[in-house]
């Protein structure tokens, strides 16, 4: 076909377009993916008392954090989803939320008791935390990837590692309504390894799903 | 009919308010505006493209309009507040990075073609079998032998098989795995 006549083809497509589709497709893969990632915590964990959860401490730090790096990576994925996008300052945010909870975890191992460091480390469930986040955190990764598919990311490892880290730092926030942990070393090492693995899980297969 | 303005890279800086106004109006609805500015941006990308790809003519008007396309498609992400040739490059940019990526997976087709050049006449025969020998010596003996036989010497998979004293199923296998190595060789020097 003729450059000329695609362009005329295109031409008599033209119709008034709407703003730009970011906040629309992203924020309906994130509600669809976080709907799926909670209905799956709930039928594979069951969620912890939550009265008594609102009232604990940890319970906010651990959300506080997830959803710190959510931001952090959804930032990034906003920026990156349309084709002049550029990283940006996101990933202070994301070191400053790392950082905040390194210092936190340091405190509480020097003020520890002897004896006391195993488990502040491991906690009850060091085996299976990071995975359980990683898992809860594939619907969104997946509804991400086919709505930035829709978008026009044109740095698609990167914006599959941000949308990973967003999905992750969400699915660890979903995952903070049934854990019981209270550690901010544990938070520090295990959230981290979590999100860390969906993050790099999102920039694996980000450009397969994303590519248009 | 709308005037196509042939614009030389280095005067876009210049044509983008312009170009801008277009898209930007194309983008309401105006389909005179759209098809102006689709046409002025095919005359630029035909240049970007030209300058970049060393092959065909018919792959640089392929990605123009690939890329024209992809504009249409993606036209929504096109934030007004912004300059238009940037976001139109970043596109061009991104579909010439996947021309590039998808033009390695073609090696192995061509390298193909040219083992199963035998026309005697042709004088660039001797020039090719020659390559062709070279790059079979990267290969480890039998495969060396079973390509040799079947590619250069014109004898069937059966034959060459029974030669070597394999069965035809195990030599196509070989066959096939001779093929990708040397396609691998052949990608790596680039």
């Amino acid at each position: 076909m003729r450059t000329e006549d695609l362009v005329e083809q295109l031409a008599a497509k033209a119709a008034p377009v709407g703003a730009d589709g970011r906040s629309r497709w992203l924020s309906l893969a994130l509600v669809a993916g976080g709907l799926v990632s909670l209905a799956v915590l709930v039928a594979w964990l069951g969620l912890r008392p939550l009265d008594a959860a609102a009232g604990q401490p940890a319970f906010w730090m651990k959300a506080g954090y997830s959803l710190a790096l959510a931001v952090g990576g959804g930032l990034v994925v906003w920026r990156l989803a349309q084709p002049t996008g550029r990283v940006g300052r996101a990933p202070y945010l994301l070191a400053a939320a790392l950082a905040a909870v390194g210092v936190m975890a340091m405190l509480q191992l020097m003020r520890a008791p002897e004896g006391a460091m195993p488990a502040l480390v491991l906690g009850h469930t060091w085996k299976w935390c990071p995975f359980r986040i990683l898992t809860l955190s594939l619907p969104l990764t997946l509804a991400l990837g086919l709505a930035l598919r829709r978008l026009a990311p044109t740095r698609l490892a990167l914006a599959g590692g941000a949308a990973g880290v967003l999905a992750g730092g969400l699915a660890a926030a979903i995952y903070g309504l049934y854990c019981q942990e209270t550690s901010a070393v544990f938070l520090a090492i295990w959230y981290t390894l979590g999100i860390a693995a969906s993050g790099v899980l999102g920039a694996l297969i980000g450009p397969r799903l994303m590519r248009w | 009919m709308a005037e196509v303005v042939t614009l030389p890279l280095r005067q876009i800086g210049l044509a983008e308010p312009r170009l801008k106004a277009l898209m930007v109006a194309g983008l309401d609805g105006d389909a005179a505006a759209y098809r102006d500015v689709l046409a002025a941006l095919a005359q630029v990308l035909r240049p970007y493209f030209a300058q970049r790809l060393y092959s065909a003519a018919h792959d640089v008007e392929d990605l123009v309009q690939e890329t024209l396309l992809a504009i249409h498609a993606k036209r929504h992400t096109y934030r007004r507040t912004e300059l238009l040739t940037p976001w139109v490059f970043a596109i061009a940019r991104y579909k010439l990075f996947n021309y590039f990526r998808r033009s390695r997976h073609r090696m192995t087709v061509s390298l193909d073609e040219a083992m199963g050049v035998d026309d005697p006449g042709n004088p660039e025969e001797g020039a090719i079998r020659q390559d062709v020998r070279r790059l079979l010596a990267l290969l480890p003996g039998r495969q060396q032998r079973l390509m040799a036989k079947v590619k250069l010497e014109g004898q069937s998979i059966d034959e060459a098989a029974r030669a070597e004293g394999m069965t035809e199923g195990a030599a196509k296998v070989a066959l096939h795995r001779s093929m990708k190595t040397l396609s691998t060789r052949v990608d790596d020097e680039d």
